[in-house]
C-alpha cells in the first residue's frame, strides 16, 4: 500500500473529528483541537486511537501531548506512516 | 500577565456551578458522624459517595489501632523510609499483606496516587513500552508521564484491542512490554476481564500490572480483589491498591509476584523522597486487613446492598453505566442537569458525587454512588426514595437548568 499523502491524513482526521464536532466548526490546518475545535482531552485520545487502527500505527502518549493543531496531528501521522 | 489568567476558562466554569449553590468540589462537611452519615448545618445527610466500602473508618478495633499506634510511637514519622528509617509498623503491614496475598513482595507508599506514579514511573525505563487501558485513572498517567517509556492506550477493557497493539508494536528491542490495567474502574464501576488480559499477555510475554484500589477488600474469597475472584492473582505481577478505601486510612501498596521488585525501593522517587505513612495510618489499615480477611460478611452485606439499589434505581428508568456494584454511576444528559440534581440531592439529604468531563470515560455527566458495607437496607431506601423524589421534580429542576444554561450562553 502506498504512503498516504498529506492531504489524504487531514481529510481523514476531519472524517474521525466529525463526531467530536457538534457545533460543526469548520476545520483547517491551523485549528487547535482542543483550543479551537473544543474537542476535550479524552476525545482527544479516542480520536487518535481512529487514527492509529486506521493507519495500522502507534501514536505514543508523550507525542500527543505535542500536538496542538490538526496540522500537527496530520504531519506526526504522516512521519509515522513514513517510519512503518 | 497575570500568573492566574490561564486558569480564566477553569473558572468560568466553575463560577457556573457555583450559582447552584453548594460547590460540588469543595463540600466542607461539618461534622462526619459515621461511616454512612454526615452534617451540614443542621441538615443530616447519607453518606453515598464516600468509597468506605467496608465502612471500617468508624470500626472500633481500627480506631483503637491508630489510637495506641499515636500513644505508642506518635502522630509522624518526619521523614522518609529511606533517609530517616522504617517504623517495625511498616515492616509488618508489608508482612502482612505479601502473606495476604500470597506474592513475594509487597512494599507500602504514603498514598495511593503516589503508589502508581512511583511504581509505573520506575518499572518501565527507556526501552520498554507502557500498555495502557484507555479509560485508566489520573495517577497511572502521571506514572506514564513521569517514565521514560512510551505509552500507548487500548480500548477500554478490551483484550482484544491490547492483543492488536501489542502485535503491533512487535518485539521490543531491549525493552519488555507492562500492561496496566484496572479491576474496578472508578467512574462507571465496571470490571476489567483480568483472565483474558492475562491470556493477552502471556501471548505476548508482556508483564501485568493491576490497580485494585476500588477492587481490593471488596471482591476475592479473601478480598484481595478481582484477580484473585478470576482465579489468577498468582499469575499477575503487580497489585496495586490503596488504604483509603476499603482499608479506612490513607496510604497505598504495591504487591509483587517477583522478589525483584524489592530492589526498586531504591529506585522510586515517590517512596524515596516523600514522608512514610504515620504510625496511626499504618495501625488503622493493618486493622482493616484483619477485617477484611476475616469478615467476609461485609463484602456480603455490600453487595447485597448494591443489588439493591442498582435493581431500584433501574427500575425508575435511570441509566446506569455498569452491571451492579458497590460503585453506581448514573449517566445524565450534561453537566448542568448532573449539577443541579447534585445539589438538589444534597440539599434533600444524600450525598453522592459529581463526576463531569474531562475527568470522565465517553464525557459522561455522572451522578457517581459509592456503597458502604455499612449502609443498611433503610439506607438504600431512602436513597432511592430521594432519587424518586428528584425524579418527580425534575420540571422545577429543568427551569433552573434552562435558566443556567441561557445565563452561560
Amino acid at each position: 500500500m502506498s504512503e498516504p499523502t498529506h492531504k489524504e491524513i487531514f481529510d481523514k482526521i476531519c472524517e474521525l473529528l466529525v463526531p467530536y464536532n457538534p457545533k460543526n466548526l469548520t476545520v483547517t490546518e491551523q485549528s487547535g483541537i482542543v483550543s479551537d475545535l473544543e474537542v476535550d482531552s479524552t476525545a482527544v485520545f479516542d480520536l487518535i486511537m481512529g487514527l492509529e487502527d486506521h493507519y495500522d500505527i502507534s501514536i505514543p502518549m508523550e507525542m500527543v501531548s505535542d500536538i496542538k493543531t490538526v496540522g500537527e496531528l496530520a504531519n506526526a501521522v504522516k512521519q509515522l506512516t513514513l517510519a512503518n | 500577565m497575570d500568573i492566574f489568567s490561564k486558569f480564566e476558562p477553569l473558572k468560568s466554569r466553575h463560577d457556573l456551578v457555583l450559582k447552584l449553590g453548594v460547590d460540588p468540589f469543595g463540600v466542607t462537611f461539618d461534622d462526619i458522624e459515621t461511616a454512612t452519615r454526615g452534617r451540614i448545618g443542621n441538615r443530616q445527610i447519607v453518606l453515598a459517595g464516600t468509597n468506605n466500602y467496608l465502612g471500617l473508618t468508624f470500626d472500633r478495633d481500627c480506631m483503637d489501632a491508630s489510637i495506641n499506634a499515636i500513644e505508642a510511637h506518635g502522630t509522624g514519622t518526619t521523614g522518609s523510609r529511606i533517609a530517616n528509617g522504617s517504623y517495625e509498623e511498616h515492616a509488618e503491614l508489608e508482612r502482612a499483606l505479601a502473606a495476604h496475598s500470597g506474592m513475594a513482595s509487597a512494599v507500602v507508599f504514603s498514598t495511593g496516587y503516589q503508589t502508581n506514579l512511583a511504581a509505573i514511573s520506575t518499572l518501565a525505563g527507556p526501552k520498554d513500552v507502557l500498555f495502557i487501558d484507555a479509560d485508566s485513572h489520573a495517577c497511572i498517567i502521571d506514572g506514564c508521564r513521569l517514565s521514560s517509556a512510551p505509552t500507548i492506550r487500548f480500548r477500554h477493557n478490551s483484550p482484544a484491542d491490547l492483543d492488536k497493539r501489542l502485535t503491533r508494536q512487535g518485539k521490543i528491542e531491549g525493552g519488555i512490554a507492562l500492561v496496566v490495567i484496572e479491576g474496578m474502574y472508578s467512574m462507571f464501576g465496571d470490571k476489567a476481564p483480568i483472565k483474558e488480559f492475562v491470556e493477552v499477555c502471556k501471548k505476548h510475554g508482556a508483564y501485568l500490572y493491576i490497580d485494585e484500589a476500588h477492587s481490593f477488600g471488596i471482591y476475592g474469597e479473601t478480598g484481595c480483589g478481582l484477580a484473585e475472584e478470576e482465579g489468577v492473582l498468582d499469575q499477575i505481577d503487580f497489585i496495586s491498591g490503596t488504604f483509603s478505601k476499603s482499608l479506612a486510612s490513607i496510604g497505598g501498596f504495591c504487591l509483587s509476584r517477583h522478589k525483584g521488585f524489592e530492589v526498586t525501593r531504591n529506585a522510586m522517587r515517590a517512596y524515596m523522597f516523600t514522608a512514610s505513612p504515620t504510625p496511626s495510618n499504618i495501625a488503622s489499615a493493618r486493622a482493616a486487613l484483619t477485617k477484611i480477611a476475616e469478615k467476609p460478611a461485609l463484602r456480603k452485606n455490600l453487595q447485597a446492598r448494591a443489588v439493591q439499589l442498582h435493581s431500584g434505581l433501574e427500575a425508575m428508568g435511570f441509566d446506569l453505566c455498569a452491571p451492579a456494584s458497590p460503585i453506581i454511576a448514573v449517566r445524565r444528559p450534561n453537566e448542568i442537569v448532573a449539577a443541579t440534581e447534585w445539589n438538589w440531592l444534597l440539599e434533600n439529604g444524600v450525598y453522592v458525587n459529581l463526576a463531569v468531563p474531562p475527568g470522565t470515560p465517553q464525557s459522561s455527566s455522572l451522578l457517581r454512588i459509592s456503597l458502604s458495607a455499612a449502609h443498611t437496607e433503610k439506607d438504600i431506601d431512602y436513597i432511592l426514595m430521594t432519587f424518586e423524589a428528584m425524579k418527580n421534580a425534575s420540571e422545577g429542576l429543568m427551569a433552573q437548568v434552562a435558566e443556567l444554561m441561557a445565563a452561560a450562553q
